[in-house]
């Protein structure tokens, strides 16, 4: 299967915008977290890596190690351009430099594009803060693309290849 | 469920400030999450997302009816994770109604205005919620200590012995207990489909006397439904007076509706809640408040208004219906002012009346008007009771009976506003005084 990470995708899905990812575990549930960062490992440029409070996401992460099947979608706030991406190999992984070097940018960059609906500053702060301890990773293979921006085609499934929405 | 929190203490989270995540998952156990542009508070055991459009997110709970939702405290950044079943969809009614209004102002928020357009409200029942771990803002304190201000103001509402009297008290205790700057209060007309405003505060004129139809706008649609209908961003759609400028443009109710005078108001409202006066089954009025601040009305604030409106409603219906311990009216002799004559035209066709060749008013309040000149004309009396009035204009316009004294105060108020040579003054319980400064000349048309 074609990976849809093609490059103007990644760099939208990187650019530090909203993240919310959701599992479903063996008992059919889906439940879901708030991301606080994505990156692409240069090792693995087929997976996408998301930050996220293990506190937080303890029932997603469970759900994760049960089924491996993860939904993520990620939303520009000031543009509402969104898209979803769906895979079945996710997994836990271990929390390195780099993974925890994005979070600071992240929230920077996050503060800044909700000043537009002006969100205040330590809201935005306060919702998206991790103590250093507490970060965990999950890494997954993206497989399926979908257009979520609102409106009437949010939902369709676009093909490999699509760039940013 | 977690019994320390329930919806109740969260209503917070589900204003709209901060879009919610939703997830879901179809049959075969694949995940979907996506945003939610309302998620709105039914009761403490149930909320109901808006379906706008057949999605992913629709087809999975039509099959796997429990989802989870992720939603933030828009003051303290807390979230919480629900855990909730679909139970059915709803495509018109007050809750509907309360979502589609709360919608238009998300939509203009959010810059979606056109985008979202609501196709049924899905209620579902709160099955758990989580508090998630990590770090919060202290809660926010906005306006006064509501249920306080809401004791002052029942306090005070409990001594009101007239009508006019309620209506004023009712102003004051909004203002100062509730820090409420722009208000308006309608009644409904007799034949309950359109509302006047009797009553207003905040604004440059009073427009006493304006009209709006009932089911245009948040103020039209909150009579309709008899539901609170509460808006916290900018929705020009619900702006009554385009609203009404829309509804005149397509011809419906032209030609009887209030157009001459204007509708006070914010010309662009950041918040507008409308609250219906209900005695009983029957609607007497409405309340409607607005401001030029977003997010300034709460769900507390609406429950507060709703609590208090309910005391409005009984006592006007009470107040209404008196008639006093008034005996037959004194033949007081007129006094009238001096000066040159002021020349009053009344038009049979529908009651309007013109002093100087100026609108003052038409239906009902103009009918009245004219029945005092007249008689005041024939007789010179210029002390009256309501009650004569009530038996008087009663036997041609039956449906006024109940209305009467909300018709007198509105004319009362608009004299006021236009014209100081002539005034209705109240000289005691269900009596008043035609106060003429200048001679009239009353000059009667069709």
């Amino acid at each position: 299967m074609t990976s849809p990470l093609n490059p103007a995708l990644a760099a939208f899905l990187t650019s530090h915008i909203s993240i919310h990812f959701a599992a479903t575990g063996t008992n059919g549930m889906a439940t879901l977290v708030r991301g606080l960062g994505c990156r692409i490992a240069p090792e693995a440029p087929t997976r996408l890596r998301l930050l996220v409070s293990r506190p937080q996401a303890e029932p997603v992460l469970r759900a994760i190690e049960e089924t491996g099947r993860i939904a993520a979608v990620f939303n520009e706030p000031e543009s509402h351009r969104t898209v979803q991406l769906k895979g079945i190999d996710a997994r836990l992984e271990s929390v390195d430099q780099c993974d925890q070097a994005i979070h600071g940018p992240y929230v920077d960059e996050m503060s800044r594009r909700l000043k537009v609906f002006d969100t205040p500053e330590p809201l935005v702060r306060t919702l998206l803060a991790c103590a250093p301890g507490e970060f965990a990773v999950v890494s997954f293979t993206p497989q399926e693309l979908f257009g979520q921006t609102p409106g009437p085609q949010a939902g369709a499934r676009l093909p490999a290849g699509t760039g940013a929405p | 469920m977690n019994r320390l929190i329930s919806m109740d203490s969260l209503r917070n989270c589900l204003e709209g400030v901060v879009p919610s995540g939703i997830a879901t998952s179809s049959p075969d156990g694949t995940p979907n999450v996506t945003y939610i542009s309302q998620l709105m508070y039914v009761d403490q055991d149930h909320v109901a997302l808006s379906f706008q459009f057949f999605n992913k997110t629709r087809e999975n709970i039509l099959a796997n009816p429990q989802a989870t939702v992720l939603m933030m405290d828009p003051d303290t950044a807390a979230r919480y994770r629900i855990t909730i079943r679909y139970l059915r969809t709803e495509t018109s009614g007050a809750l509907f109604e309360r979502m589609k209004a709360k919608l238009a102002g998300i939509a203009s928020q959010t810059g979606m205005t056109g985008v979202f357009r609501l196709l049924g409200a899905d209620i579902y029942r709160v099955l758990a919620i989580e508090a998630l771990p990590g770090r919060e803002l202290p809660p926010a304190e906005i306006g006064p200590a509501l249920l306080p201000a809401l004791r002052r103001s029942v306090d005070a509402l409990r001594e009101c012995r007239s009508l006019d009297g309620l209506i004023d008290t009712f102003g004051s205790c909004l203002e100062r207990h509730f820090a409420l700057d722009h208000q308006m209060l309608l009644m409904v007309d007799e034949g309950g489909q359109r509302l006047y405003i009797v009553a207003s505060r905040g604004y440059a004129s009073s427009g006493a006397g304006a009209e709006i139809p009932v089911g245009v706008g948040v103020i039209g649609v909150a009579a309709r439904e008899r539901t609170p209908i509460r808006i916290i961003f900018p929705a020009a759609e619900y702006a009554y007076g385009r609203a009404i400028r829309e509804q005149i443009e397509k011809g419906e109710l032209a030609d009887e509706l209030e157009t001459e005078i204007p509708l006070p108001g914010l010309a662009e409202p950041s918040s507008q809640l409308a609250v219906p006066i209900l005695a009983g089954e029957r609607l007497m009025a409405v309340l409607y408040i607005e401001s030029d601040q977003q997010c300034r009305f709460g769900y507390d604030l609406e429950d507060a208004l709703v609590a208090l409106c309910a005391q409005v409603g009984f006592a006007m219906c009470a107040l209404q219906s008196t008639t006093g311990e008034e005996g037959a009216a004194p033949a007081a002799p007129a006094a009238v002012g001096q000066g040159a004559a002021l020349r009053v035209r009344h038009f049979g066709r529908d009651n309007s009346v013109f002093l100087d060749d100026e609108y003052l008013i038409k239906g009902v309040a103009g009918a009245i008007l004219w029945k005092l000149l007249r008689e005041h004309a024939d007789s010179g009396r210029s002390e009256f009771s309501n009650r004569e009035l009530r038996l008087d204009l009663g036997l041609k316009l039956p449906e006024l009976c109940d209305n009467l004294d909300a018709r007198l105060i509105l004319l009362s108020r608009r004299l006021a506003d236009r014209c100081e040579h002539l005034r209705i003054e109240k000289t005691g319980r269900g009596r008043f005084r035609l106060a003429l400064a200048r001679p009239v000349v009353l000059e009667g048309e069709g």
